[in-house]
């Protein structure tokens, strides 16, 4: 079965120089247990293909049923020196809550 | 119990001042907390301050001095802000001007300096004081760009002292965003906050951070920018800035003025939680490093939200110093493209502009193409639709951005490509006009100083 981030998801990302976070915060408990076992730190930085250039990692929130993804090297350099149009990676929150997961019945 | 009220009153230099006004008209506040300072905007008033010495800080004060200010002091309203940038004094003298032409008296503006240490770095470096590279561990001393700024994120320790000494408004340079409310909070609860000693002193400060943290980026907290409140339905034109009811057992309600837009939720409020925090359990500010993993938010009723569950550790060690880096020019210029053939006459519009930069005298070092309603934003994380699809598009748009060493680069590389406009595909449209400006490319440095070669100072001015 499929699931789209969109739906058991809200998103928000940010920058520290070349590092951006993404925040993703379930709708509710049992999304949380979703995204937990099923949204790993691999499948988001296969998800930005080559944006991001180093490692992701994950951090479970679960007082806010919420998981925080920080990717290193994922802003052409930092928002100052980026020659993207989204210099602050605002918008990898957007591209993330595109992710389909693959559920297991 | 005693209670404050503090406003996050702007999320950055150029936030509009009306939910700031909105919350003095009404006295909704004890304080306007003001946060200017995004990592990048240094290097904007670096550039202010190398044309006008006397320049150098977010410039809206200007605006708020005019519009904010007045109504804020009527009120007993006290303002903190971070707006004096890299020139707090001189701000501080303009405020100060514009105040007494409008007859306003009985201000005690307080400016804070010390996190300024570009003119520093020599004297660090004879003094072998090592600055590394918090990602690479590469040495600043090897770096081979020129630096455009350094400043040392500095904690609350001043802006308390300010507080004390009876400041109405203080103008600081890069103290850190968060620490504002701690400087607001340790004053009106008699907290000490540069030597914590026990469990408890640390986990208020902690706490007090996290509010800070809130308020940072302004409306991005009630409301603006929520996912999770899509689709929004609120008006955001009036939106409400945050306001948190301070209590001194370190519990909060976070709200909003009345009658504004905007909504303050457990969504809202966790949207900004996670916003720009790496590890939840090592939040590291100048004062402590915050432990948010058991923070408790909950509904309380419509516009509140309760906040409690935070807990601090010791601070680091170390302060961070982020310094900013010249290393060359940006140009960017939007081209747009209309059906028939859209997608064609785009590629055909890039081979030409390559082929006329190999023949033009100048250094480009990078170039990017984004195909704009294609992969403007998303670049080579997105899939690029078939060209006979791209082909019915009604229209394209083409982003073309290089980069370069010298400023006169862009100028001559957009000059070059302006015959095709006439001599290229038919019906090109060049947004905005042809030739746009470069931009500065800055790269940042951050590293860590040792605590004790930063001193902190705090001077008067009484309107």
């Amino acid at each position: 079965m499929k699931i789209k981030l969109i739906d058991i998801a809200s998103a928000r990302s940010g920058d520290k120089n070349n590092v951006c976070n993404i925040g993703v915060m379930a709708k509710s408990i049992e999304d949380y247990a979703t995204l937990k076992q099923y949204l790993t730190a691999d499948l988001v930085k296969a998800h930005f293909k080559g944006l991001i250039k180093g490692k992701v990692e994950r951090f479970e929130w679960d007082s806010l049923e919420s998981l925080n993804f920080v990717c290193h090297e994922a802003l052409d350099g930092g928002a100052s020196r980026s020659m993207r149009m989204d210099s602050l990676g605002k918008n990898f929150s957007s591209h993330l809550l595109r992710l389909e997961l693959t559920i297991s019945e | 119990m005693k209670q404050i009220r503090i406003a996050g009153a702007q999320g950055f230099y150029g936030d509009s001042p009306l939910g700031a006004m909105a919350i003095a008209m009404q006295g909704a506040a004890d304080y306007l907390m003001h946060d200017a300072l995004a990592e990048l905007t240094l290097s904007i008033l670096q550039k202010d301050k190398i044309k006008d010495p006397t320049l150098g800080y977010a410039r809206d004060i200007e605006v708020h001095a005019r519009t904010l200010y007045p109504i804020a002091f009527s009120k007993g309203i006290k303002i903190v802000t971070n707006s004096g940038g890299l020139n707090p004094e001189s701000a501080a003298e303009k405020v100060k001007a514009i105040l007494e032409k409008q007859g306003i008296k009985g201000v005690k503006i307080a400016t804070i300096t010390g996190d300024d240490v570009l003119d520093r770095l020599t004297e660090f470096k004879e003094n072998n004081v090592e600055l590394n590279n918090l990602d690479d561990n590469s040495s600043y001393y090897d770096s081979k760009f020129p630096p455009t700024h350094a400043n040392v994120y500095i904690g609350a320790q001043k802006v308390k002292e300010a507080l004390d000494n009876g400041a109405n408004l203080i103008l600081a340079g890069r103290v850190a965003d968060p620490c504002l409310a701690l400087g607001i909070m340790a004053h009106e609860n008699g907290w000490k906050i540069d030597d914590p000693t026990t469990q408890e002193d640390l986990d208020r400060m902690a706490f007090a951070i996290t509010i800070g943290h809130i308020l940072e980026c302004g409306g991005q907290a009630s409301g603006g920018n929520a996912y999770s409140e899509w689709p929004m339905n609120y008006s955001v034109s009036d939106l409400g800035y945050p306001i948190a009811h301070v209590n001194e057992d370190c519990t909060a309600i976070l709200t909003k003025a009345d009658n504004t837009g905007g909504k303050v939720s457990r969504n809202t409020i966790r949207e900004q939680l996670v916003y720009e925090i790496h590890d939840p359990t090592n939040y590291i500010t100048p004062d402590v490093v915050v432990d948010l993993s058991n923070i408790k938010l909950e509904d309380v009723s419509e516009n509140k939200v309760s906040i409690s569950g935070i807990k601090g550790k010791p601070r680091p060690e170390k302060l961070k110093l982020c310094i900013g880096q010249h290393e060359g020019f940006v140009t960017e210029q939007f081209f747009f493209f209309s059906y028939p053939y859209a997608y064609d006459k785009v590629q055909m519009f890039i081979k030409a502009v390559k082929e006329t930069w190999q023949k033009l005298p100048v250094q480009i070092i990078e170039s990017r193409f984004n195909i704009i309603g294609v992969n403007g934003l998303h670049e080579d994380a997105v899939d690029i639709p078939n060209a006979d699809e791209l082909n019915q598009r009604s229209e394209l748009g083409l982003r073309i951005a290089i980069k370069h060493k010298d400023d006169r680069t862009g100028k001559t590389a957009i000059a070059g490509i302006v015959c095709l406009g006439l001599n290229g595909p038919p019906g090109v449209i060049s947004v905005p006009g042809w030739g746009n400006m470069n931009r500065a490319m800055l790269s940042l440095f951050p590293c860590l100083i040792p605590r004790e070669l930063i001193n902190p100072e705090v001077r008067y001015i009484n309107v």
